[in-house]
């Protein structure tokens, strides 16, 4: 037989191979949602009783229950979890670039020695100041005060590093001494100039510090403790202690659905732009 | 007025921490690692990119400063703009010390090699940008754009932005926010550099029209000395952080004030030959090499005599464009010919050493590759430099 | 001359942009861990009403955190190994099959069609809200749930099978979400790693006759090693903070038995009830101190893939 034909052959094997194991992660990572998907439109009888592929018809049912629970409120949660998620993600970004600017376009006795030291702190795991987060929370009386899980996001030494990087890629010493010369004042620059210059930079970490934000479970959970001031992990986890034998599981999986449901969201708008945040982060970070 | 002074400028850098451990390695300028090793002086405070600069420059005077990278003519012009600090001496604008005045203070604009265009903001408000943070008025703002805009002829490109133009287009709308604000000094740091060969002829004829549209100072940096002999009122060589030569661009190619300006200026460049510089009988001073010797003209006759300059070793320094072919005097073999249009250049090989001399054709095909030659140098074109230090010894 | 010395040196910027990071990372980052650090030497603890301590220590609670219990195990360690098992059984997977998806996705030869796709899919559970994922696979994965029933209804288990009341089914299923929710986010950056490579080496290579086998061993799994030994240290840091996930599916207790009680775990109930912040102190060190190490290792790999 001739070579080509063998070759040809061989190729098509191949791919059909590579397509069929690409298709089995895509489908494992659907298979959960669509789990999820159907089982927030079922009935808790039908939930209870024998499995079916196809969804139920409680959906609307389930998300009035669940938006309408006494026990767990969960729009004030959603709107909690937003207002801390929003907040840090346009505090975080601007601080970080700001930060990073400074560090990337002046020249100042202490660069090198805060360059270092940011890098440097970038890797201690979060949890390691909880102790003494938590502690001075409660002596100052700042538990349940949603400002407190914001703050801390202005210093973010990972958002830094990537800034960092981002602005010695694209940022020319130049165009800020041409600003300077038409008469722009430091901060003038940075705001007009440098932060558009930046937009990319700032739209990528804004979405990533949303959803960390979002999802964050340790600090606001030893923080929140008044149920009208937790956000939406806190009332996830809470669900696990529910009594099963009693609970509707249409309401549950609802809750669920609605706790990802604006990450979802904002993925698939913006997945394009995320996954590009993600090369672009790992390989130079 | 916008007359500039520079009285003793100097620049020194401080050394960094691990630089200050072998002073003697090759020093690169922070701003640029791309340069030559310049042979910069180091002193305990650091290097010294710029030495003594003085200068006085008139109003509406077009300043070149040249030389080869390195040579501290980017760092003088951004001291005068006010981006790097004067680390010793007085800038004047006018008859205002601006040493420690912020460069949007200064009256001036400057045009960066590159361009330095904001990439988010279209090309009116690239232009506009200066006088919006000024809050000029509106209808202000918009004519003045517009004038800019025409004077330059870049009117049809206003609402586009920086990335959808071609290179000469760029360059076009930085000079047109410098010339915006209307500034007593317009900076230009090698403006051309980024342009090919084509263009760069093109901007260079716009940028002297220009200068007879709108007046006011210029000081243009640059490396090519094609362009600071056709741009310049007065150019200034330098090398290694010090002025070489102030001058007209006619004084500095015919009297160039040592042994670098003359190789850095004109092309092809100088030709040289060891020679000894001998008074005859006559009391007149002859320059003279084994093969050939000549009497110098009337005008370097003059200065040597004033100078009282005695018989010596001298480098003997002659254009490609004032040797003649003669049937006595330096003789060698042509190796490479090449016709240039109205002249040939000729490759000459003078006992090893490549001579270049430029030859007009008159209208004949001479085909010279191969040819023994000999050559003579008229006294008017020879420059007679000193062995010690260089310098010109008509000077 | 009576000039006013004012400098136009933009030095003074750089310190005053770099203001609100520094001050926000001293008062909220800063102190706390200092604190943290400080109390650890503390004995501080809450027990009922009744406050115990600060009282001054030395090593005790590191004493106690090492010692052995009644049971003869120590638990830190135990806690230690238990996030370690749970994180290696995820890694494993999570790296080979991201290394495979890579290695096709990149590949010239197969041309696969539908990337962006299957990129944005796998992606997808990395952004998921961790809680709320365990919440989601203990429903599914519970006695009653869907998977269960699933399993019957295909006749491979007679009765219900409790995942989460087995050591290995329940270590399992949290290494099973942790797969899930890092294996898309490797496959890209392992992506961008091999994309990095200059295509004319791999060109070369085939030109020079080695098989895809060799072309994999000889050209891109060097290259792409340091990519590799940062991403997975980096993992391995993120394992060590695993919390979400078991603490979620196992009610915050470890079940069964403590299997799957993490380090963070430890810490979060220390600080949670008794507000013990002498033991969480002293866990927080020796977390500090473990991660410190492997950053070095992370930083080590950084600096060779710049090189």
């Amino acid at each position: 037989m001739d070579q080509n034909r063998k070759a040809a052959i061989k190729l098509t094997i191949a791919r059909i191979l590579a397509y069929l194991f690409v298709a089995f992660f895509v489908i494992l990572c659907l298979f959960f949602f669509y789990l999820l998907l159907i089982s927030a439109s079922k009935t808790n009888f039908q939930l209870q009783g024998k499995f079916s592929i196809l969804p139920g018809s409680n959906l609307l049912v389930n998300l009035k229950n669940a938006l309408n629970d006494t026990m767990i409120n969960i729009p004030v949660g959603m709107m909690n979890s937003f207002i801390v998620a929003a907040t840090s993600a346009v505090l975080t970004t601007y601080f970080s670039a700001l930060t990073a600017y400074a560090t990337h376009v002046y020249d100042f006795k202490f660069k090198k020695l805060v360059t270092t030291f940011i890098i440097a702190v970038m890797m201690i795991p979060p949890q390691v100041s909880a102790a003494g987060f938590v502690q001075l929370a409660y002596k100052y009386g700042l538990t349940n005060k949603l400002w407190v899980l914001i703050i801390p996001s202005v210093a973010a030494p990972s958002i830094y590093f990537y800034m960092k990087q981002y602005l010695e890629a694209t940022l020319p010493i130049e165009m800020v001494e041409a600003s300077r010369i038409d008469g722009s004042s430091e901060f003038g620059t940075f705001n007009r100039i440098v932060l558009p210059i930046m937009k990319p930079a700032l739209a990528v970490q804004m979405i990533f510090s949303f959803v960390a934000s979002w999802n964050n479970f340790f600090m606001p959970g030893l923080l929140l403790t008044k149920p009208e001031k937790r956000t939406v992990p806190i009332m996830i986890s809470a669900l696990r202690s529910a009594d099963f034998a009693k609970f509707d599981l249409g309401k549950m999986y609802m809750f669920i659905f609605l706790a990802i449901l604006p990450v979802v969201v904002v993925y698939l708008l913006l997945s394009k732009l995320i996954i590009k945040g993600v090369t672009s982060g790992s390989v130079k970070g | 007025m916008a007359q500039l002074t520079l009285r003793n400028i100097k620049k020194i850098y401080p050394l960094r921490d691990d630089q200050k451990k072998d002073k003697k390695k090759d020093y690169k300028k922070p701003d640029d690692p791309t340069v030559e090793k310049a042979n910069l002086e180091v002193t305990a405070r650091g290097v010294v990119a710029v030495q003594d600069f003085s200068i006085d420059i008139k109003d509406k005077e077009f300043i070149v400063l040249v030389g080869p990278s390195g040579c501290g003519k980017s760092t003088t012009l951004r001291m005068i703009a006010g981006l790097e600090e004067i680390t010793e001496g007085e800038l004047y604008i006018g008859d205002r010390l601006v040493n420690s005045v912020e460069p949007k203070d200064r009256d001036i604009a400057m045009v960066f090699q590159s361009y330095a265009l904001y990439p988010h903001m279209s090309v009116r408000d690239n232009i506009a940008y200066s006088l919006k943070l000024k809050h000029l008025p509106k209808e202000e703002i918009n004519a003045k754009v517009l004038e800019a805009a025409r004077i330059l002829d870049i009117e049809q490109y206003l609402d586009r932005k920086p990335k959808n133009l071609s290179g000469g287009q760029r360059q076009r709308v930085a000079i047109g926010r410098a010339i915006v604000r209307d500034p007593q000094v317009l900076l230009m740091d090698e403006p051309l550099s980024n342009l090919d060969a084509k263009l760069r002829n093109q901007m260079r004829a716009e940028i002297i029209k220009l200068r007879q549209k709108i007046n006011t100072t210029f000081i243009y940096v640059t490396h090519d000395q094609v362009e600071a002999m056709t741009l310049g009122d007065r150019i200034v060589v330098m090398k290694d952080g010090y002025i070489q030569q102030i001058g007209t661009p006619q004084e500095v190619y015919s009297h160039p004030a040592n042994l670098f300006v003359s190789g850095f200026i004109g092309t092809p460049a100088m030709n040289y030959f060891e020679a000894k510089l001998v008074i005859d009988e006559n009391g007149d001073y002859k320059v003279v090499t084994p093969e050939y010797e000549t009497v110098l003209s009337e005008g370097k006759q003059r200065r040597l005599k004033a100078l009282g300059v005695k018989e010596q070793d001298v480098t003997l320094g002659v254009r490609p464009d004032h040797i003649e072919l003669s049937d006595q005097g330096v003789s060698g073999r042509v190796e490479v010919s090449e016709l240039m249009g109205s002249s040939y250049h000729l490759h000459i090989n003078c006992a090893g050493k490549d001579v270049i001399a430029i030859v007009p054709t008159e209208g004949r095909e001479i085909d010279y590759v191969g040819q023994n030659i000999t050559m003579k140098f008229p006294g008017y074109g020879c420059h007679i430099f000193s062995k010690e230090d260089t310098h010109n010894l008509e000077y | 001359m009576k000039e006013k010395k004012r400098s136009i040196s933009y030095a003074k910027w750089g310190y005053i942009f770099i203001i609100p990071f520094f001050v926000v990372y001293a008062i909220f980052t800063l102190y706390p861990q200092l604190l943290t650090f400080y109390n650890s030497f503390f004995e501080n603890y809450r027990e009922g009403l009744t406050q115990i301590g600060p009282n001054f220590v030395g090593f005790a609670n590191y004493v106690k955190l090492l010692t052995p219990t009644s049971e003869g195990t120590i638990d830190i360690l135990k806690y230690f190994g238990n996030t370690m098992i749970m994180w290696i059984i995820g890694a494993i997977p999570q790296f080979v099959v991201a290394l495979l998806l890579a290695l096709l996705f990149t590949s010239t030869r197969l041309k696969l069609k539908g990337q962006g796709f299957a990129k944005t899919t796998i992606y997808m559970p990395n952004l998921i809200m961790a809680s709320a994922f365990s919440m989601l696979f203990f429903s599914l994965f519970s006695t009653v749930g869907p998977i269960n029933q699933i399993l019957q209804g295909l006749g491979w288990l007679d009765k219900p099978f409790d995942f989460i009341s087995f050591k290995i089914s329940a270590r399992s299923l949290v290494a099973l979400m942790n797969f899930l929710m890092w294996f898309g986010n490797t496959t890209i950056v392992l992506m961008a790693g091999i994309m990095g490579i200059d295509e004319s080496l791999f060109e070369s290579a085939r030109i020079d006759g080695a098989s895809s086998t060799h072309v994999f061993f000889d050209i891109t799994l060097p290259l792409l090693r340091p990519i590799l030994v940062y991403t997975m240290i980096t993992s391995l840091i993120g394992g060590l903070q695993m919390f979400d996930v078991p603490q979620v599916l196992s009610k915050g207790i470890g079940m069964p038995n403590r299997t799957t009680f993490t380090v963070i775990m430890l810490l979060n109930n220390y600080l949670g009830g008794s507000k013990n912040y002498g033991m969480a102190g002293a866990i927080s060190v020796i977390l500090f101190i473990i991660t410190g190490i492997l950053s070095i290792f992370v930083f080590k790999a950084m600096n060779r893939k710049e090189a």
